[in-house]
């Protein structure tokens, strides 16, 4: 086993309506080549005029994660030739980027520390086929936001640790939404080879992170190191020699002239700090220490914005422990179960079944049921209660008659289990619970047989 | 004078479409020989024209309004004009065709004004005398002397401004000296508004940070009224200026009473031809006559650091500029079964001229990362010491005046014993207000072997209108004389 230093460089892009130098618009058709003019396309003659609204979802970003916001920012230009890159340089913050500093904790209480956030234009997507590759300029412009951490990662599965806590963290923001790319690059380097670095490119999704990283650490212990940029294949699973450090590119960065100096005023941090929603961090510490919620449940729970905000609307009108029982362990299984997401949940539906839960109108059984149904179908659990009778039986002498009726239909059984079998018992409590559609309290039913038996 | 034959033409005294089609009859026999032109838009200029002789007649439109109503217009190569082929002087843009009118164009087009072509240039603006056209594009003469160069790089604007006998005014664009040296070498008004004044919207890219729309014309009354119209913010482009456009016709006729001169001695004197530093003189004397104080100066920073301050930055920029021309996109086309590394490079090396390809090696050079804090950063540094000494200067004078040129049109031959560094020393003079942004004039004040002598005078930021008003008191001082 080695010991290896990672470090990331995330891209992921913003959730603007237009994009970040001009107002073509950001989704919609997906014609290639369409959502284009003459700014994306780097014509001669047009100008880039920043998207203000990119810069203030790249500011929250990096307010979100603990960053310092640097008050007086340029935009610089990095030159290269790729045909992706309309204007064969791509605009990207340098010198001064958005945002230093900054962290993320993961659960085992190490601290990742960032070393800067910054915004930049996504090039063209290219499509390689055998003997040509096509662009589509579709994408050129939208702006991507690039977190860079300090190469402070101890193993693969730090990492992805890492990025499923951003990914949560942008999530909770409003800029990434699941299903979004989110695109890594990796540095990494094993104590055994003296660090020599090793940059991977092109790494799409958590997960891939995971692998290449496995992939190139072993490759690294195996092999002699060589400071080189490699490239990941996720078809083929390996990373594979870009180009050596001595021919590394020099970008020449200048300050784009085309783009006035932003000056970002304490006050307009200030606004932008203050509608900072409550990350998941604070929510989980929240979730255990004040309402005492296990901190599996917790941590599951505020994992996904959309989830934490459906159990604070709960927990208004049910206790929490109720509230996070049901939500984590019913309805995240059934959302999951049946491919649906929480925003298409009837809360009022929701709250219905939570509150005869809470006033044990109903059993467990019945509730599982009535979660079920209400993901599905979206019909009033109470109201499906009222038709199908599935109150709570507790009324003893209703309880009595099916019981009675069980006794007498099932003759053996009951024979078992005067011979000394107990599960004959539960077979028998089973009938019942079948007859009365799971709405007979369990320890009723139970009692009440035992009493006819004898 | 452009505002008469406004009236004219307002009033039905003569059509706009005849008038058109006799300026593009003239240009095109002109270009044949001296060669002012790389487009012509005849078929669009006439049909705008059409339209407005129709309006003048129907009587429907607002005689306030369309204050260049007819007037012939040119525009730089360098100038997105839509649907008109723009080049900007270059082969590897030969049948770029724009989707849109650039903002400057726009607002002529607006303000009743009539585009009738491109005019010449040296390539993408790399040069000072018109000469570094890009390859396979013939080389502007001089109108007064054809075995002349014009003056770089609004070359065509230049000698075809002098040259027509029809009213005109000329769109161009400034980045180092490239409109007041041909002004200055073809004998005409050449003016480069404050850096910010005029949107760059629709300029296709020298050095971004000072390149500078502007006009050139007969006379500064002509002058004024195109600068009301191309002045002002554009949300296309975000170094434009918000500040208020004053009306530049009323600094017309005012004189220069009160006004105070900062004159560089420096630069009337050793390495100035000296029938041009005498022109100039006798310049300064006339406007002493009519009411202005002469004040000795010494501009040493911008004399000093002025020249490399301004290559380093203009080549930096320029050489990110030309990355995007690549045969790919627009412009030239050549595709053969390459790999796309190949195929850039056999389109740069085949269609950018000599003198493209040295601007941008050297760019390159001074932006690399070992070189960027000696080369790059401290040309912006210097950048700023030269504003703040043109700033400090401009707290006890209202203008500064120099030379334009330190010698009148060179002929072909002479220029093409200098080396590439002696070409960039012809800018010494238009390099100090180009780097700092400031407004500046080109004035005709005398004959030198025939040729123009142009005097250049300098105003502080934003400081047109006094440019507008001295330029106006010479000519009227100067037919006085």
């Amino acid at each position: 086993m080695s010991t290896p230093k990672i470090g990331l460089e995330v891209h992921t892009q913003l959730s603007t309506v237009t994009k970040l130098f001009c107002s073509c618009a950001t989704q919609g058709t997906e014609e290639p080549n369409t959502r284009t003019c003459v700014i994306c396309l780097g014509h001669p003659g047009s100008k880039p005029a920043l998207n203000s609204l990119a810069l203030q979802q790249a500011i929250k970003i990096a307010l979100a994660l603990g960053c310092n916001i640097t008050h007086t920012m340029q935009f610089s230009r990095k030159t290269y030739y790729y045909p992706d890159l309309a204007k064969n340089y791509q605009i990207t913050q340098y010198e001064t980027p958005l945002g230093v500093g900054g962290s993320i904790t993961l659960d085992s209480g190490k601290k990742v520390n960032l070393t800067r956030v910054h915004i930049e234009e996504d090039p063209a997507a290219l499509e390689h086929h055998e003997t040509y590759s096509l662009a589509d300029y579709n994408r050129s412009g939208i702006p991507l936001v690039e977190i860079v951490t300090e190469p402070e990662l101890e193993s693969p599965a730090q990492a992805r640790e890492f990025l499923n806590k951003l990914l949560t963290v942008l999530s909770y923001l409003g800029v990434y939404t699941e299903g979004g790319t989110i695109k890594a690059d990796a540095n990494v380097s094993i104590k055994e080879k003296n660090y020599t670095r090793v940059e991977i490119k092109n790494i799409t999704g958590f997960k891939e992170i995971e692998r290449a990283l496995t992939y190139e650490i072993k490759r690294q212990e195996q092999h002699e190191v060589v400071k080189e940029t490699r490239g990941w294949n996720a078809e083929t699973g390996l990373t594979t020699s870009l180009r050596s450090k001595e021919s590394e590119e020099d970008y020449g960065y200048i300050v784009d002239p085309d783009l006035p100096t932003i000056m970002v005023t304490e006050k307009e941090i200030e606004d932008i700090r203050a509608s900072l929603p409550e990350l998941s961090a604070a929510k989980i510490k929240k979730y255990i220490a004040q309402l005492g919620i296990d901190s599996l449940d917790a941590a599951i729970i505020a994992n996904d914005l959309g989830v934490a905000t459906i159990f604070e609307k709960m927990i208004q009108i049910v206790p929490a422990t109720l509230a996070a029982k049901w939500i984590r362990r019913d309805l995240l299984r059934v959302l999951a179960k049946t491919e649906k997401t929480v925003s298409e949940i009837n809360l009022e539906h929701l709250k219905e079944l939570l509150v005869m839960l809470h006033r044990k109108e109903i059993t467990d059984q019945v509730g599982q049921q009535l979660m079920t149904t209400l993901v599905e179908q979206d019909e009033s659990p109470q109201k499906l209660v009222k038709q199908k009778s599935l109150n709570k039986i507790s009324n003893e002498l209703s309880i009595k008659g099916f019981c009675e009726d069980a006794v007498k239909e099932n003759s053996a059984a009951v024979e078992d289990y005067k011979s000394g079998k107990q599960e004959a018992l539960d077979f028998l409590m089973g009938q019942v619970m079948r007859k009365t559609k799971g709405a007979a309290a369990p320890e009723v039913v139970r009692q009440q047989l035992k009493e006819l038996i004898g | 004078m452009i505002s008469e034959h406004v009236a004219n033409i307002k009033t039905g005294k003569i059509t706009a479409e005849e008038y058109i089609m006799k300026i593009i009859d003239e240009a095109i026999n002109c270009d044949e020989e001296y060669h002012y032109f790389s487009a012509f838009s005849g078929t669009l200029a006439i049909a705008q024209a059409k339209q407005l002789d129709k309006k003048i007649l129907d009587n429907s439109f607002d005689t306030k309004k369309l204050p260049l109503a007819g007037v012939p217009i040119t525009v730089k190569a360098n100038i997105c004009i839509k649907d008109i082929e723009t080049t900007a002087g270059s082969a590897i843009l030969k049948g770029y065709k724009p989707l849109y009118n650039a903002t400057a164009v726009q607002r002529l087009i607006d303000a009743g004004g009539i585009i009738i072509g491109h005019t010449a240039q040296d390539e993408f603006g790399f040069g000072s005398f018109g000469a570094n056209v890009g390859n396979e594009y013939p080389i502007p003469k001089n109108p007064i002397d054809p075995s002349r160069v014009c003056g770089g790089s609004s070359a065509g604007a230049g000698g075809w401004t002098r040259k027509t006998i029809h009213e005109h005014a000329a769109l161009c664009e400034s980045t180092g000296g490239s409109i007041a040296a041909p002004a200055s070498f073809c004998g005409i008004v050449g003016f480069c508004p404050t850096y910010g004044r005029v949107s760059r919207y629709g300029l296709i890219d020298y050095a971004n940070s000072l390149d500078k729309i502007g006009s050139m014309t007969k006379i500064t009354a002509d002058t004024a009224l195109i600068l009301n119209s191309i002045a002002g913010a554009d949300i296309h482009d975000s170094t434009s200026a918000n500040n208020p456009v004053p009306d530049y016709t009323a600094a017309l006729g005012k004189g220069v009473q009160g006004i105070t001169i900062g004159v560089v001695k420096q630069a009337l004197g050793e390495g100035v031809q000296q029938e041009v530093a005498n022109s100039c003189q006798n310049a300064l004397e006339q406007l002493e006559h009519a009411g202005a104080r002469l004040q000795e100066i010494e501009l040493p920073t911008t004399l000093t650091y002025g020249l490399p301050a301004y290559y380093i930055l203009a080549m930096s920029e320029a050489s990110t500029n030309l990355a995007k021309y690549c045969g790919m996109r627009y412009g030239i086309q050549d595709i053969k079964n390459e790999h796309y590394n190949d195929y850039f490079t056999r389109i740069r090396t085949t269609h950018l001229g000599k003198e493209a390809k040295r601007r941008i090696l050297l760019g390159t050079f001074a932006r690399m990362a070992g070189h960027r804090d000696a080369y790059y950063l401290k040309a912006a540094q210097a950048r700023t010491l030269i504003i703040k000494e043109y700033q400090r200067l401009f707290a006890h004078v209202n203008m500064i005046a120099t030379p334009t040129m330190p010698f009148i049109a060179p002929k072909f031959k002479e220029i093409q014993e200098l080396t590439p560094l002696q070409n960039y020393l012809a800018d010494v003079f238009t390099v100090g207000p180009n780097i700092s942004g400031m407004p500046h004039i080109n004035m005709p004040v005398g004959k030198s072997q025939g040729m123009p002598v142009g005097l250049m005078l300098t105003a502080n930021h934003f400081q047109e209108s006094i440019l507008i008003q001295t330029g106006d008191t010479l000519e009227h001082t100067k037919n006085r004389t």
